[in-house]
């Protein structure tokens, strides 16, 4: 099952944990906030790793969601 | 439901005729200026949308609404959706959305639609919306009652920003009367926010209109499907409502071929920076140029450059601007956009990388302190074109600063950190010249010119959002 990736920049405070968990689904800037390089997540494992960022964010920015 | 002949029988439109008594034309500007009946100001003979008494009238209440327009055709919500399908009638704020799929978007979703007319212009040089409400206040309302109908709903909000000369009196007046006279309208709500740039952005009108500070918002869907509230909401130019008026009493194909397909019917402008008038709207018909729009301006000569589109516009150079039209295609071509009407002149002898400094550090001042990219980029951004202009950079920091470009565009809630990288590559690009020539520290011929395109005096020095109101 893929799911959807999304940073809320609004919430987002440049903790780059998103990184540490999804290093290949997000790109950090020089300050830490993280951009979106892969909108959805096919493989399992992706998938597993979107859950874990969106897990260890501590301000809920980065959203996982079913499709 | 009264059938309107053009409904039936397209083609056979009649487009009222404006006050022939009105003959302001353009001669404010010196007898040299031709006066082109494709382009005009408040009042002005040839003119659609601003016909009517000339400026400073008031628009003559709701009695000389009525003298020029006649009442509000009767037209139901499904008849108002046909016009709006058939005008293809666009969005005037800034992002050029076709209202019909607005309204259609936000009758599919779930939940009672909010109608929010966006009058705040937040665009510190754009007069245009501000002159349609206090000159043509009427206009606006009746285009404001026609979404309402289109989407079913009995409650419509003119959202405006609390600035110093604002229509609101205007408005309210204006409301007074149809309620007296017993106007078929929706409820009215005027809505005053606070006066900031990102506040006029349509999740921010959207957010603060729920009763949320006046900031955009991160959504995830578009508000005509879930807003703030979660109920569709519909946020709409009060120029769009207004055009919407105009085109339910000539019919859509008149209406319509006041424009061309790319950007359909007749449009409002604002000349600013190198004009006789700064903050003069004229309407612009047919497929005028930027250089028939500027002669109305009072120039009879391509300037140095112009900015379209708004502050966070793009550059066109001035002799290819004077033959480009103002429509959404042309301007496409030369990578530059509609965008709130607003055409900016700079005069020969400025530098458009000051100018261009000057105007990003104002939008950098204006973020709403939300996202971190924009908030720390912004400056920075700022910091490097001021270091630009004044000859203090040089190809790695001008490679740094499209770097950095690079990393804020897309990197936003709303469009605000993109509006102003474009406006930097635009720079770049337009004024590749004077780029090359700064980078090598040649003295700036512009340098000492006073500034063109006024700026607001924002507390940019306190640059701590906390201090600054958002509702």
């Amino acid at each position: 099952m893929s799911v959807g990736i999304r940073i809320d920049p609004i919430l987002c405070r440049g903790h780059a944990i998103c990184a540490l968990f999804f290093a290949d689904g997000v790109d950090l800037d020089q300050w830490g906030f993280g951009k979106v390089v892969l909108a959805t997540a096919e493989s399992p494992k992706d998938v597993r790793r979107a859950y874990r960022a969106a897990a260890a964010c501590p301000n809920g920015a980065f959203v996982v969601h079913e499709r | 439901m009264t059938t309107l002949p053009w409904l039936t029988a397209p083609g056979s439109a009649v487009a009222p005729a404006p006050e022939a008594d009105v003959l302001l034309g353009l001669s404010g500007f010196g007898g040299a200026v031709p006066a082109d009946p494709r382009i005009g100001g408040v009042g002005d003979p040839g003119t659609l949308v601003l016909a009517g008494p000339p400026v400073g009238a008031g628009g003559g209440g709701l009695d000389g609404h009525l003298a020029t327009w006649g009442a509000l055709p009767c037209v139901d919500g499904a008849g108002v959706r046909t016009l709006l399908r058939a005008s293809a009638l666009d969005g005037r704020g800034g992002g050029g959305f076709p209202l019909i799929r607005k309204v259609e978007t936000a009758r599919l979703a779930a939940g009672s639609p909010v109608l929010v007319v966006n009058a705040s212009e937040s665009e510190p040089a754009s007069f245009k919306d501000r002159t349609l409400c206090a000159e043509r206040p009427h206009l606006v309302l009746d285009g404001a009652a026609l979404v309402a109908a289109a989407l079913g709903v009995d409650e419509a909000v003119v959202h405006l920003h609390r600035s110093p000369g604002s229509p609101a009196p205007v408005l309210e007046a204006a409301i007074g009367e149809r309620q007296r006279r017993g106007l078929a309208d929706p409820r009215w709500r005027l809505s005053a926010g606070p006066d900031r740039y990102v506040s006029g952005e349509s999740s921010a009108v959207a957010s603060y209109v729920d009763g949320g500070q006046a900031r955009p918002l991160f959504t995830t869907l578009p508000l005509a499907v879930a807003g703030p509230s979660g109920r569709p909401t519909v946020v709409s130019n009060a120029e769009t409502v207004a055009q919407l008026a105009v085109l339910v009493r000539t019919g859509p194909d008149a209406w319509a071929a006041r424009g061309e397909p790319s950007s359909p019917g007749p449009r409002l402008v604002t000349l600013t920076g190198a004009v006789g008038h700064p903050g003069r709207v004229v309407e612009v018909s047919g497929q005028a140029t930027i250089g028939d729009i500027l002669l109305a301006g009072g120039h009879v000569a391509p300037p140095a450059a112009v900015l379209v589109g708004g502050y966070a516009g793009a550059w066109i150079l001035g002799e290819e601007a004077w033959q480009t039209p103002f429509t959404r295609d042309a301007l496409a071509a030369v990578d530059a956009g509609l965008g709130c009407g607003l055409i900016g002149v700079l005069p020969h002898g400025a530098c458009a990388l000051v100018e261009t400094a000057r105007l990003v550090r104002y939008l950098a001042g204006e973020s709403a302190g939300q996202c971190g990219t924009c908030v720390a980029g912004l400056p920075r951004l700022a910091e490097a074109c001021e270091a630009l202009a004044s000859g203090d950079l040089r190809k790695r920091g001008v490679r740094r600063m499209v770097a950095l470009g690079d990393i804020v565009l897309g990197s936003g809630a709303c469009g605000h950190p993109d509006a102003v990288v474009r406006l930097l590559r635009s720079m770049l690009q337009v004024f590749e010249d004077d780029v090359v020539g700064h980078m090598a520290g040649h003295p700036c011929r512009g340098a000492d010119h006073p500034p063109v395109f006024a700026v607001p005096e924002v507390d940019v020095a306190i640059g701590r959002d906390d201090l600054r109101e958002w509702v």
